[in-house]
């Protein structure tokens, strides 16, 4: 389970899920979604939830990957959730 | 997965909801030409609100609010009349423009007429259906997309389905169900019922594509055993934005068109011409259409061809299917990018910018032609006769004089090749 801070962004906007929303215990997907899912453009750092933009998440394997929009700056990327770093293994 | 609040937003089609507000930018068949000619106004419900359609004596078409301005009685069951549509309570007329011309029980120089008008939107004929426009001024024109206006003999197949639409239309950016739902499960029946599935759409994919156009996303399959210069790969075929997608091959060239009647309830037609290379096709006098039938007597749905494959899929994800709970995977990337355009376009609207797909060149609107793979599955000609035998079609009440149509095509087709090796 990756580190999350919840609390407030400087322009007021939601960081995270507040932690009284959720229930207690293991989190369901739906619930990881509200938590994790980006809140900012990873390009010009405008709000993109609600009305302000798209993150639909889906599954790679394990990775957990945010097809993300920004309206602001019409930006479209992925942003993938890391829980463990794996390189590739060494040729023989 | 979504927000609750991004799927809301995605699926509201009502009034006042800003996907309601963008769908209104664009033109829907809401009838047959065929019932406006049998009784020349009809009652329908289109993105949540309720409208009387009605056929002028010269032929033309209006649309007005449903509740008539005065008492609110139903103008569907009103009078036509050469300069509009007349309330049958108390003979308010409405003209063309939803402008109130008369209220016969009113003094003549009272003014009152003028503080009254009915909403009123557009109307027009095309391909044998009848097309309505209720959204802001200036509106667009209605497009004249290829299947619409090309030559062919057409059979339209329809029917209404509990479901929202924006789940139908993400079907149209998941190529990978073909395999599974029209291929795998559908062997699997046949195997329990005694019936051949079509093995071309049994094809595993290798990998899909999808390119953003002028009128919405081309979707783009490489099948096992084909090649990228194959027709599925190298030309694809459109979702057609807000509504449609287009489709065929073989000789048929379809339309399937996904009607937003309210939040929880779709259209389904599939607007089809059969048109194969090699037969001139004959003349019709009407555009049939029939009502495909999706659920049995005892209430489950009929799987044992495609559409109502597809119908299954769609009705029973839900009135409107809860996305929160969604698990796309990778192999879903054309339906994300499928609510990034709706987005996109919700912007643009919301800016003050016609959306796109909105057609106002009248240069451009001759006929549009949109991408359409030819060869479907690399099926080759059976592609068609097994599309009829085993598709919606099988309910149409022409399907003999089409199979009869496409086999001739193929004879002519065949005989038109000269014997290689063989002197004239």
């Amino acid at each position: 389970m990756p580190s999350v801070r919840l609390g407030s962004m400087p322009d007021g906007s939601p960081a995270g899920a507040r932690p009284s929303a959720l229930p207690a215990g293991p989190l369901r997907d739906a619930e990881r979604h509200l938590l994790d899912a980006p809140r900012h453009c990873p390009r010009c750092g405008a709000a993109i939830t609600g009305p302000n933009g798209l993150v639909v998440e889906y599954w790679a394997a394990d990775d957990r990957v945010f097809y993300c929009w920004c309206r602001s700056c019409d930006w479209t990327g992925t942003v993938v959730q890391v829980d463990r770093h794996i390189g590739h293994e060494a040729a023989d | 997965m979504l927000t609750a609040e991004q799927n809301a937003e995605l699926t509201r089609v009502g009034p006042g909801t800003p996907m309601g507000e963008l769908l209104r930018r664009y033109w829907y068949p809401v009838a047959f030409t065929r019932q406006l000619e049998a009784f020349p106004v009809k009652r329908v419900r289109l993105l949540g609100e309720q409208w009387a359609l009605y056929r002028s004596p010269d032929g033309s078409y209006g649309v007005v609010e449903e509740q008539c301005p005065h008492r609110r009685a139903s103008l569907a069951y009103g009078v036509v009349e050469a300069e509009g549509l007349r309330c049958g309570y108390h003979g308010w007329l409405f003209g063309r423009d939803g402008t109130c011309l008369d209220q016969p029980a009113e003094l003549d120089k009272t003014s009152f007429k003028d503080r009254v008008r009915a909403r009123a939107g557009r109307a027009e004929e095309l391909g044998g259906m009848v097309w309505v426009y209720v959204g802001p001024e200036p509106a667009p024109l209605l497009p004249r997309y290829d299947v619409y206006v090309m030559e062919g003999v057409r059979d339209l197949g329809h029917a209404l389905l509990p479901c929202n639409w924006l789940q139908i239309m993400e079907n149209a950016v998941d190529p990978h169900h073909v395999e599974w739902l029209h291929g795998r499960y559908f062997e699997f029946l046949g195997n329990r019922m005694g019936f051949e599935a079509p093995k071309s759409f049994q094809r595993r994919h290798v990998k899909v594509a999808f390119d953003e156009f002028e009128h919405g996303i081309i979707k783009r399959r490489l099948l096992e055993g084909h090649s990228e210069d194959d027709d599925d790969w190298a030309i694809g075929h459109p979702m057609v934005f807000p509504y449609c997608m287009r489709v065929g091959g073989a000789g048929i060239e379809q339309m399937q068109i996904r009607v937003p009647v309210d939040d929880t309830t779709t259209w389904f037609v599939l607007y089809t011409v059969h048109a194969p290379d090699g037969a001139p096709a004959p003349a019709q006098a009407a555009v049939p259409d029939y009502e495909l039938p999706w659920r049995d007597e005892h209430g489950n749905h009929i799987v044992d061809y495609v559409e109502g494959q597809d119908i299954m899929a769609w009705v029973t994800q839900g009135p409107i299917t809860d996305r929160t709970v969604e698990h796309l995977g990778k192999s879903d990337v054309g339906i994300a990018m499928l609510r990034k355009q709706f987005k996109q376009q919700l912007a643009a609207v919301a800016a003050g910018r016609d959306p796109i797909a909105v057609v106002r060149d009248p240069a451009a609107n001759h006929r549009i032609d949109l991408p359409c793979e030819k060869n479907k599955f690399g099926a080759g000609a059976d592609f068609a006769l097994q599309w009829m035998n085993l598709g919606f079609t099988r309910y149409s009440p022409q399907l003999d004089d089409l199979l009869r149509l496409h086999t001739n095509a193929a004879e002519v087709r065949a005989n038109a090749i000269s014997p290689v090796g063989v002197d004239a």
